[in-house]
């Protein structure tokens, strides 16, 4: 472990899905003399890529869970955190870019900036992420380096400029140019490990000062001793020009440009110097903890491994390992055996075993200091959770979680896949706080929520594959509700006689809606007219009523019942007869107070390009949604709604294809309100044939 | 009482807002003010007397978001309700609210072009079509404020709006004026507005003065309206 944190970093890979993060980390864990062998995400050796650790992610060639991996690299240690690629799995990257100090930004030099790198860019913008691109794959047919740069400053608003000019593309892709040093270099060797340095090619030279001029004035104004250089026109040396790029890239406002072909071995190497070179070391970057004590009052982490000790828990994973925590050390070290407090919970933990993770594999280290990044073995946590040695009661700043967006019932097969099924999903919801599930006691199904259809397909997947809980999805249900809307008197005598002992009772009084709440019972009766061991009868009976409406077979809600007469016979009236009479009051008020379907009402947000802002209002207007407001910002735009649940299934896919998926969007639940007349006539016709059927 | 009651009892009946459907010609209004002074409180009142009169009511906010906004409506609704004690008042609210649409804009991003852009996406995917606009956090100290403003008149005619609604922010040490008695930095555009009303602090009152108005207004030029500093509701002097 180094001591120094300036040789400390602490970086995530983020892209769009099949930029080649996977390709680029493998090849990062090769030249750190990590692994001893590249194996490719799809290779034909069947190992698949040392980062795609779960069976299904090297199966389909993405990256779903993201793995965090230690290596060195000329004396410096960096933690990276590979995160998936896919939109539906954003909180995996959101987590990663909360606890790491610099970034790397991957693009496809044919695709350029796609949608997901959109939205990873904002998330990093969000954390305030410095973070340097690497425009992968040049060897591929049609790659355009500058192309992708244009749209870094166009689409995403970087300050962003190449470092470095390609020498040969596509096909014929040899090496790249470094524009801070002036040098050609190749990549030689079985696997590019042999790096070549040479002048610059003749018919390179011309470009190269070009784009070199380029660099050195979007980078002057970042060090004033480059400027200075600059007008006096002296010598400037290559260490004044890295200076001002680093500070450029620190402060936010200027992102440098790197080329290569993971795949085909070519420029990972200056990337990984770049990496060292541009990227902050944990004490670069100012993170805020919360003072529980000072009401939540923000301070500074120090960085400082003599401080208490200070340490956040971003990820949770129930491995073969056993539980492992994946935590960021802020300040303070952690050394095995230390208990430790969790500020959430006020219990103390400790920590028995202490790893560096690589991947599915770890390494046991006895301590780690500020800025480190590594897992803990058996402590009970959520994902989230800020841990102190108990000298400073503190909170890291809250990660930002969006809220599930759909959900699908699960039917086990079998009794065994049901048990499974449970383990599945208590440990899926512990490792992954966008994932939710909740046993529907209306219909008795499980439901799980997520991030999108992806996001529980895999979970389904993985509930098979892992646990073998075989499961039946069913189609999303929403849950109706049915309520009165006007005061309605009832008047109900329930009287049978079949022979032997009879039953009696009568029942009177009015329902009403009720404001707040979901029912309200009135005894107002009097003179005996029902015996009082009878009223609670009369409670029991409306209470089973509201538990089925008639008009759709959903629960009521928002219901007053008032009973204010009735009548009882000395032998024939018991409890069951009551009951009875009640059920039978409320159904003649109930078709009286005009009841109505009530629906969920979701909040929805839509972010995306303002150019398919047209296209979004029209998707959300033809679900029945309402469209609150637009916010525009920039090239952004923000469309606010309220839209039916009902309406809201698919409409991720729907989304995708409208905005070539470039655009997200988030609900929550608002409210339930009435369904207009058509949609409660066709659920009450469905309710009505479903009953024919029974 | 119901919506009719709200609308017949509104004190801004006073300045004829109802006549600006096409027979008293269309409107352009200023709600002009020192920072913090209420103007936002009384765009929203002229807009939900408009939403009360079956209109239609786009809210442009420029540098703020659609929560406030939207808190603002919810606000002046329930103690407008608060008041009147209106009947079935939340399926009112609902009927009300499919009438308005937010639309907010950071600072850099507003232009009149972006503005008639969207709305003309609106309108021809049949999803809304305004009939008032109300602006708020125009910028009128930019150097190009006038030409914006032509632009938007030349839209609400193309569009067929019956009124546009702006806010003004006036500033203590500026003392420009222009002989209606319009402050900078709205002094040399005030040929541009059929109203502009003023929200002046007296004494203990926030006084809102009608500089100008229309023929239709029935508050003669100098008289004022009273905000409650309480509330922010209009009320009658």
């Amino acid at each position: 472990m180094s001591v120094d944190l300036s040789n400390v970093r602490n970086i995530g890979i983020s892209a769009h899905i099949d930029s080649g993060k996977t390709t680029l980390t493998e090849r990062i864990l090769f030249y750190t003399d990590r692994i001893h062998a590249i194996h490719d995400v799809r290779g034909k050796d069947g190992v698949g890529a040392k980062m795609d650790s779960m069976e299904l992610e090297r199966e389909r060639g993405i990256t779903i869970q993201s793995a965090a991996t230690y290596c060195n690299w000329k004396g410096v240690d960096i933690n990276i955190i590979d995160t998936p690629g896919h939109v539906d799995f954003t909180v995996e990257v959101e987590r990663a870019l909360r606890v790491l100090d610099g970034a790397v930004l991957i693009l496809c030099s044919v695709g350029g900036v796609q949608s997901q790198s959109i939205t990873v860019n904002r998330q990093m913008d969000r954390y305030n992420v410095p973070r340097i691109s690497f425009i992968n794959k040049c060897d591929r047919t049609g790659a355009n380096p500058e192309r992708v740069t244009e749209q870094l400053q166009d689409k995403l608003g970087l300050n962003a400029h190449m470092l470095q000019l390609p020498i040969g593309l596509e096909s014929e892709l040899e090496g790249v140019v470094d524009l801070v040093t002036m040098r050609a270099l190749y990549f030689d060797g079985e696997n590019g490990e042999i790096i070549r340095e040479e002048e610059i090619p003749a018919e390179y030279q011309d470009a190269a000062e070009e784009k070199r001029e380029e660099l050195l004035d979007a980078v002057s104004m970042f060090s004033d001793d480059l400027m200075e250089a600059m007008l006096e026109e002296t010598e400037i040396s290559t260490e004044m020009v890295m200076d001002a790029v680093r500070a450029g890239t620190l402060a936010l406002e200027f992102s440098p440009v790197f080329i290569g072909s993971a795949y085909k071995n070519k420029a990972v190497q200056p990337l990984l110097d770049a990496v060292q070179s541009y990227l902050p070391c944990p004490t670069d970057v100012e993170n805020i903890g919360l003072d529980l004590e000072k009401d939540e009052e923000e301070f500074a982490v120090t960085n400082d491994s003599n401080d208490p000790l200070i340490m956040l828990a971003f990820k949770l994973e129930d491995g073969r390992y056993g539980q492992l925590t994946y935590v960021r050390t802020y300040q303070g070290t952690l050394n095995k055996g230390d208990t430790v407090f969790n500020t959430r919970t006020g219990k103390k933990v400790k920590v028995g075993r202490l790893v560096r993770m690589h991947s599915d594999e770890m390494e046991e280290i006895d301590s780690c200091g500020a800025g480190d990044i590594v897992a803990l073995f058996g402590v009970d946590c959520a994902s989230g959770d800020t841990f102190t040695d108990g000298k400073i009661t503190c909170s890291m700043s809250s990660m930002h979680i969006p809220e599930p967006v759909i959900s699908l019932a699960v039917i086990p097969s079998d009794n065994k896949a049901q048990v499974n099924m449970s383990k599945a999903l208590n440990r899926f919801t512990k490792e992954d706080p966008t994932f939710k599930t909740f046993v529907d006691h209306e219909t008795g199904e499980t439901i799980i929520s997520g991030m999108g259809e992806l996001h529980l397909e895999v979970y389904i997947e993985r509930m098979k594959r892992e646990y073998g809980a075989e499961v039946e999805v069913g189609a999303p249900q929403v849950a109706y509700r049915e309520t009165i809307s006007q005061r309605a008197d009832f008047n109900y005598t329930h009287k049978k006689q079949t022979g032997g002992s009879g039953q009696f009772g009568r029942v009177a009084g009015y329902m009403e809606p009720l404001e707040e709440g979901e029912y309200e019972f009135e005894d107002k009766i009097v003179g005996g007219a029902i015996p009082r061991e009878f009223i609670s009868s009369c409670d029991k009976g409306f209470k089973k009523s509201l538990q089925k409406g008639t008009l759709c077979g959903s629960p009521v809600t928002g219901v007053r019942c008032v009973i204010n007469d009735g009548a009882f016979h000395a032998v024939d009236s018991s409890d069951v007869a009551f009951q009875l009479a009640a059920v039978g009051a409320f159904k003649e008020g109930y078709m009286k107070a005009k009841p109505t379907i009530m629906e969920p009402i979701m909040k929805v947000a839509v972010e995306g390009p303002s150019e398919f802002q047209g296209a979004v209002m029209g998707s959300i207007n033809q679900r029945r949604g309402m469209i609150i407001g637009t916010t525009e910002e920039g090239n952004y735009t923000v469309v606010e709604a309220e839209v039916p649940l009902s309406e809201m299934f698919g409409y991720s896919t729907t989304l995708r294809s409208l905005t070539q998926g470039k655009a997200e969007f988030t609900m929550e639940f608002a409210s339930f309100k009435p369904v207009p007349k058509s949609v409660s006539e066709e659920l009450v016709k469905k309710y009505q044939d479903e009953k024919k059927e029974k | 009482m119901g919506k009719e009651d709200l609308v017949a009892s509104n004190p801004l009946r006073a300045l004829g807002l109802e006549k600006e459907d096409g027979t008293d010609g269309r409107r352009v209004g200023l709600v002009m003010a020192r920072a913090g002074l209420g103007k936002t409180a009384i765009l929203v009142q002229i807009a939900m007397d408009s939403l009360l009169r079956d209109n239609n009511v786009l809210h442009v906010a420029i540098g703020e978001g659609v929560d406030k906004t939207r808190t603002w409506y919810d606000d002046i609704l329930t103690l407008m309700n608060g008041e009147k004690k209106v009947e079935n008042f939340q399926q009112m609210v609902d009927e009300v609210m499919k009438k308005r649409m937010i639309m907010t804009f950071k600072e850099n991003s507003f232009s009149a072009a972006t503005l008639e852009e969207r709305m003309e996406d609106l309108s021809q995917q049949g999803i809304f079509s305004a009939d008032c606009l109300v602006i708020d956090g125009f910028d009128f100290s930019d150097a190009n404020s006038a030409s914006a403003l032509g632009e938007l008149k030349g839209f609400m005619e193309k569009n067929n709006l019956k009124m546009i609604w702006f806010s003004a922010v006036s500033h203590r040490d500026d003392d420009r004026v222009s002989a209606n008695g319009v402050p900078a930095p709205c002094h040399e555009l005030d040929e541009v507005f059929d109203t502009v009303l003023l929200i002046s602090p007296e004494e203990n009152d926030l006084r809102l003065k009608t500089l100008k108005c229309t023929a239709a207004c029935s508050v003669d030029a100098g008289k004022s309206l009273v905000l409650d500093p309480a509330t922010m509701l209009i009320r009658k002097a």
